[in-house]
């Protein structure tokens, strides 16, 4: 333990002294702070991260939502279950001809859903795929980067329920604005 | 000697010794900024992230002790505090308190969550260390301490914590900061000072 005169120095009255000293004492009861790793450096995302829609269209575009989520993953049940191990493949679209389908494989015992989604026509750079519920982003499921004029085929990963979300959006890294829906 | 080794290695970069700017350019107390994520301020969101990230990381060690369960905890934390700020009522208590509150329930709800991992089964022994009570004072105290930190200038914040935990003595951190020494023990004095009218509540 440090003496307080030796951090401070001599000159100071005593009526000071006491309200230091009792700092000082703080000090070392509580110890050093913890150190914030690069992880901790911002708040989290998903706090309140909203899909904007231009206030008119909301009701129409919510609406749209739920009712392109429904169709899809009941169609992309029928169409996807081909495979040996694919449990529904689900379409994506976006403006400018760009286009997604993901292919989402049996859970495995854990809870994870892998996931295999196929992206054309997005411009080049790096992307992320979330789970959506109510107009929001709800939960990540993996970011991946596009090579300009490419399609791309990147396994992904969904260790959620499901259920609990209406939907899956492309945004741009760092951006709310999606480029690609369900 | 090994622990002395790496608390040196971990040293706080050095200030510079230009003028000590402003404590922080957003003056706004805590309870604004809970009332503003309220209404989905993420700005405000994020000012109180700087606030008390630190903070919250170190009661969630305390209670934890894994370092990427506690930052997972500290996420928790925020997530939780993003969800239920306007819940707070200002009339009801301070800020600090309620979000002291909020950061022990977000931790205690990932523990039940994510339990931590046994590999056998605990001895039958008392546990060692302080008891409940103690342990949520010491809690208290790390709670208001470090966030009286967040509020000094960068300077002196630097000074304090190689004062106190960095094992140097005061002509050292004079040569690490390459500042006169007497100018260490003033801008400390002034550190201490600040730090007593932060924690007015918890000098008695």
């Amino acid at each position: 333990m440090s003496d307080l005169r030796d951090l401070i120095g001599d000159d100071v009255d005593p009526e000071e002294l006491n309200r230091l000293q009792r700092v000082h004492t703080l000090l070392e009861q509580a110890g050093p702070p913890p150190s914030l790793s690069p992880s901790l450096a911002r708040p989290p995302a998903s706090g309140g991260d909203v899909i904007t829609f231009p206030r008119r269209y909301r009701p129409l575009a919510a609406a749209a939502a739920v009712a392109a989520a429904a169709v899809l993953f009941t169609v992309g049940y029928l169409v996807g279950n081909t495979g040996p191990s694919t449990e529904f493949t689900v379409a994506m679209s976006g403006s400018g001809g760009a286009s997604g389908s993901l292919e989402i494989y049996a859970k495995d015992h854990a809870g994870n859903w892998p996931m295999r989604l196929h992206v054309d026509g997005l411009a080049e750079g790096k992307y992320a795929l979330w789970l959506t519920r109510g107009g929001r982003l709800a939960e990540p499921c993996g970011s991946f980067a596009v090579a300009a004029g490419r399609a791309n085929n990147v396994p992904l990963n969904a260790p959620y329920k499901l259920r609990s979300f209406d939907g899956w959006v492309v945004v741009p890294s760092g951006s709310k604005q999606p480029v690609l829906t369900t | 000697m090994d622990a002395a080794i790496a608390v040196r290695l971990d040293l706080p970069r050095a200030p510079g010794k230009a003028s000590i700017p402003q404590v922080s350019a957003d003056s706004r107390t805590d309870a604004e900024l809970i009332g503003l994520v309220a209404a989905g301020d993420h700005r405000a969101f994020e000012e109180l992230h700087r606030r008390y990230a630190r903070p919250v990381l170190g009661i969630a060690l305390r209670r934890i002790g894994d370092r990427g369960r506690a930052e997972d905890a500290t996420q928790d934390t925020f997530a939780s505090l993003w969800r239920s700020a306007n819940r707070f009522d200002p009339t009801r208590g301070k800020a600090t308190s309620w979000l002291f509150t909020v950061a022990r329930n977000a931790i205690v709800d990932g523990l039940r969550r994510r339990p931590e991992p046994t590999v056998e089964a605990p001895p039958d022994v008392p546990e060692p260390g302080p008891g409940p009570d103690d342990a949520a004072e010491s809690e208290w105290v790390s709670w208001r301490v470090h966030r009286a930190l967040e509020t000094l200038p960068d300077q002196e914040r630097t000074l304090v914590e190689l004062a106190y935990w960095s094992g140097f003595s005061q002509s050292e951190i004079a040569d690490h900061v390459g500042i006169p020494l007497g100018t260490v023990k003033t801008r400390t004095r002034s550190a201490l000072r600040r730090l007593a009218d932060e924690l007015g509540d918890e000098l008695g």
